[in-house]
């Protein structure tokens, strides 16, 4: 007669050891082997052989072995690193190694633990209590810890660049510098300012690695990583990339990203701020304007250069004019690069610059302009044209020496888009007759009337001139004119 | 002196054997029959179970312990459930940090978590099993067809639980989960929207309102799956429960095949005929048989007694299941992403695992896959035992004749369909790849989740046709069912990605 629970109560005996062997484990693992309790124990030997004096070995009488961590709720900051970091603000432990060693210089005089927090400026998950979880690359935490160099770049936070030591903050210094020097603003918007060609950059530091395309990167998958190789090879890691290479070193690679992780609007109370800081924001309601070739350099040189030559570009598959060209300013009217830089040209690549888009100020286009202009020779006076245009020839003309190029009825081709409604309504007919004429100088653009051989007569420009009108009516006097209404209050940024 | 104040003394004196007695009211190891059968209906936790039990229910592999292991893990959850409330709170501004807190800084917080969601996840796992357990031992059939239905709304209610903890971490996972979730409550919009009658009745609309409290997963929707999660359902869990363990009892235990006329000398040893009646005799009141025991007109009920023997094995299982989400708890953390962030969302965006062979389909068409399918396939379970009511096979694996071919070729039926049709929609695309002005209402009506139900629906006619039998057809649409939930769960887990995309391993998805 066999009983027929005995398997049961075997099945019973050896659940129950399992059981109780994984309780007593666990029990083990989470409190007396966690990892702060182990490093804190050891903190304690290093306390007791440095207690030489009283004062030291009072200091190691105190100590207890306890979960420690500072509050700073008016920074969101709970941060557990000093439960491990337990001698950060002990001179004594220089010598120490890590994570027992004091902070070093002399940053924390300015800027104490109990205040600050740790995360504030090293980011990494405050919250935990082992170094991996603390250090939160391989974990979930949207912001995990800088790597040493790049820590600087939390500073931007309470600090403007320009005002600290720059010493203490060499690749933000660097950083910054670049981005002018490399001209981003042509396509990237910072502060308000900058091309819409590509993201605006106000919030980059903020981005996780969720936000960025990590396909093509060799982990670790962190947001500075990403950064650096995106600077050295923008298409490399994003594949359909519109940026053009910035040619930097992996030494300036690195100092822009400090600067993009500088990027952050974060919510930090006013109390914590650097007075350089509220100047700084108060400043961005209130711009100064930037000089005429401060302008060209941040916002232009992206794509037009040093804007005497005109080239091809590969990624915009498009022609970028000469604009600085000597034929061209003297040609062209004030009203009629204002309004090509105000609301940008349709069809190309080339954005509007107004306030509401591009953010320049009124002052500052007009800067750019006389910036433009300088070096142009005072243009002489154009001969009338005395003849009479005829559309149907001019467009027969248009489409044997000129559709090549600006395509068929003006769509644009390799060359600007004659029919945008912008050329169509601000160029005037002398500059459309004088660059017929002269070309434009450093661009594809040739002379059709050269002193040596003459490819269109008066008449026949005077024909074209019919015909690229006939695409739109003359100038209205309205666009000319500064027409763009007030800001409406409120939408300043 | 009076004799209160000597009787207050001796009563003083006696205090430890009276209090002893008080709680152990058979003073001792029950030995007899007679004092077991006390120990089980004086004692509140055991008198549901009745005071024998037949052999066959201790069998391990008649029930695999399943139900108990259900039990017990939901057991677990609210032992563990209590703990992780003291520490937990409900606000979206503080619930992920007090998550976090739970896993750093409290005394083996982090291993009560672990141990919370992982006794969760077994216990929806159990749930499902069990019911294909009490399926194909044909368990459901007279007089079980209520506890069935009983059971249909415990794994509902175990499903509900399991979901509304999901989003309580405030975390990404838990967001963009019930995110995803709270448009599947919305799948109704699709049909009203391609009839073109949402302005006047929404009630997709209307019943993601009801479950978010507000048009999106906000404080509102935390504190509302909070109270389900922590009171409603598992009040109304442990209600529908005492029925579901109160009905075992008055439906007679465990299904069970009738003993034969002649039955089993005692349990265990070798099967012996107790009575073979002779037919050419008449019997009177009594007749010998060979045994302890007499008994009129049919065979000894060959059970044992219930204590010790049942709860040595309910016991079994019962740390079994401790013992196994222990260990699951004790090598792997309970998953907690970043902080909920609206605007990063997760790309895929997943549901809960049970939940995904649901998303696969409302990836199809959100009103088939989302509200008519979940409803037919509900509908459905619940009328088998209504529809089958041919006794036979009852407490028997695959019980009725040619019951087992049948199951083998459904299985390799909707194995061949449920693949094809994912290698089909992958491949080729469906419908709107292929006539894209087509109106929205015949995608709702054919897309890949409505043809597997109307394919299966056929096969199981079929199978009715040619078996002539009831409970055949009901076993090929059960492991239609089985089989095309487990594919639609596994595809939709490992092999769709971002934006819905077939991968074939998540290694290759662009985005990480």
């Amino acid at each position: 007669m066999t009983d027929p629970s005995r398997k049961y109560r075997w099945l019973l005996l050896i659940t129950s050891l399992l059981t109780i062997l994984y309780l007593v484990t666990a029990a083990v693992r989470e409190n007396y082997l966690a990892e702060w309790r182990v490093v804190q124990r050891d903190y304690r030997q290093i306390l007791r052989q440095k207690a030489t004096d009283d004062r030291g070995r009072e200091l190691s009488g105190k100590f207890r072995e306890e979960l420690k961590q500072v509050s700073v709720p008016a920074l969101n900051v709970v941060d557990r690193c000093v439960g491990c970091h337990n001698g950060i603000d002990d001179p004594r432990m220089k010598d120490q190694p890590q994570p027992h060693r004091s902070h070093p210089g002399d940053i924390l005089v300015k800027h104490p633990v109990d205040r600050f927090g740790c995360t504030v400026c090293h980011h990494g998950q405050g919250l935990a209590t082992t170094y991996s979880d603390a250090k939160a690359e391989d974990v979930f935490w949207d912001y995990p810890l800088l790597p040493a160099e790049l820590t600087e770049a939390t500073c931007a936070a309470c600090h403007t660049a320009d005002k600290l030591p720059a010493d203490q903050i060499p690749l933000l210094r660097a950083g910054a510098q670049l981005y002018r020097d490399k001209s981003c603003g042509s396509c990237h918007k910072l502060g308000g300012k900058g091309g819409t060609l590509g993201p605006a950059l106000d919030n980059e530091g903020a981005k996780t690695k969720h936000q960025l395309i990590m396909a093509a990167l060799r982990p670790p998958h962190t947001t500075w990583n990403w950064h650096e190789a995106h600077f050295r090879d923008p298409s490399g890691v994003v594949a359909d990339s519109q940026m053009r290479n910035p040619t930097v070193t992996r030494k300036e690679a690195l100092a822009l990203t400090a600067f993009m992780l500088a990027q952050w609007k974060r919510d930090i109370p006013e109390s914590y701020l650097a007075p350089d800081k509220i100047e700084q924001k108060y400043q961005a309601i209130h711009p100064t304007p930037l000089s005429g070739e401060l302008v060209y350099r941040e916002y232009c040189q992206g794509c037009h250069g040093n804007g005497t030559y005109g080239r091809w570009d590969k990624i915009f598959k498009r022609f970028i004019p000469a604009i600085r060209g000597r034929g061209f300013v003297a040609a062209a009217s004030r009203e009629y690069l204002e309004a090509n830089i105000r609301q940008g040209r349709p069809g190309t690549q080339m954005p509007a610059w107004d306030r509401r888009a591009g953010g320049l100020l009124p002052d500052e286009i007009a800067a750019v302009i006389t910036y433009l202009k300088t070096g142009a020779p005072a243009s002489e006076k154009l001969a009338t044209m005395s003849v009479r245009g005829d559309v149907t020839r001019g467009h027969i003309l248009f489409l044997k020496s000129c559709a090549g190029c600006h395509g068929a009825g003006g769509r644009g081709g390799v060359a600007p888009e004659i029919g945008n409604p912008v050329f169509r309504q601000t160029a005037t007919d002398e500059f459309i007759i004088r660059t017929i004429r002269h070309g434009r100088t450093g661009t594809a653009m040739p002379a059709f009337q050269r002193p040596e051989a003459s490819v269109l007569g008066d008449q026949e420009i005077a024909d074209l001139l019919a015909f690229v009108r006939s695409l739109a009516p003359a100038p209205s006097a309205a666009v000319s004119q500064n027409n763009n209404p007030p800001l409406p209050s409120g939408a300043q940024r | 002196m009076a004799t209160a104040p000597r009787e207050f003394i001796e009563n003083l004196r006696h205090l430890p054997q009276t209090v002893k007695d008080a709680w152990f009211r058979l003073g001792k190891a029950p030995e007899s029959e007679r004092e077991e059968s006390q120990a089980t209906f004086h004692n509140l936790f055991l008198h549901i179970h009745s005071v024998r039990v037949h052999v066959r229910t201790l069998k391990p592999t008649l029930t695999l312990g399943l139900g108990i292991m259900a039990t017990s893990a939901f057991l677990i959850t609210v032992i563990t459930g209590a703990l992780l409330m003291v520490y937990y709170k409900p606000s979206t501004d503080l619930a992920y940090q007090s998550i976090k807190d739970i896993h750093f800084t409290v005394s083996t917080g982090r291993f009560m978590r672990n141990i919370h969601r992982w006794a969760a996840q077994l216990m929806v796992l159990a749930v499902l099993l069990h019911m294909a357990r009490v399926f194909f031992t044909s368990s459901y059939k007279k007089p079980r067809e209520f506890n069935w239905v009983v059971g249909l709304g415990l794994l509902v209610m175990t499903l509900a639980l399991s979901f509304t903890g999901y989003l309580l971490p405030w975390d990404q996972l838990a967001y963009w989960a019930i995110t995803i979730g709270s448009n599947i409550a919305n799948s109704p919009r699709e049909l009203t929207d391609a009839i073109g009658v949402t302005t006047w009745m929404d009630p997709g609309g209307f019943q993601k309102r009801l479950l978010l409290g507000a048009n999106f997963v906000g404080q509102d929707a935390l504190i509302r799956f909070y109270v389900l999660h922590v009171f409603v359902l598992p009040a109304a869990l442990v209600v529908l429960l005492s029925v579901h363990f109160w009905r075992i009892r008055k439906d007679g235990g465990m299904a069970r095949p009738e003993d034969p006329m002649g039955g089993l000398a005692e349990w265990g040893g070798e099967l012996k005929p107790v009575f073979e009646p002779v037919a050419t005799k008449t019997y009177g009141l009594m007749a010998l048989v060979r045994g302890k025991r007499a008994t009129v007109n049919r065979g000894p009920e060959n059970t044992v007694m219930s204590w010790p023997h049942l709860f040595w094995a309910e016991l079994a299982v019962f740390m079994v299941t401790v013992a196994v989400t222990l260990i699951l708890s004790y090598y792997s953390d309970a998953p907690l992403k970043e902080l909920a962030n609206p605007a990063i969302p997760e790309n895929p965006a997943k549901a809960p695992w049970y939940f995904l062979g649901l998303q696969e389909l409302v990836s199809y068409s959100a009103f088939m896959g989302g509200l008519l399918i979940p409803v037919i396939v509900l509908f459905g379970l619940a009328l088998i035992p209504f529809l089958d009511r041919r006794p036979g096979g009852e407490g028997r694996w695959f019980g009725t004749p040619g019951e087992r071919p049948v199951a083998v070729k459904s299985l390799f039926f909707s194995l061949a369909v449920t693949v094809g049709m994912l290698a089909l929609t992958v491949n080729y695309g469906w419908l709107r790849n292929w006539f894209p002005g087509i109106h929205q209402l015949w995608i709702i009506l054919i897309n890949p989740g409505s043809l597997l139900v109307l394919i299966f629906a056929a096969w199981s006619l079929y199978v009715l046709q040619r078996q002539d039998s009831v409970r055949h057809a009901a076993v090929g649409l059960f492991i239609c069912f089985l089989v095309s939930f487990t594919i639609l769960t596994y595809f939709a887990t490992v092999h769709r990605g971002p934006n819905w995309k077939f991968f074939w391993w998540p290694s290759q998805w662009p985005v990480h």
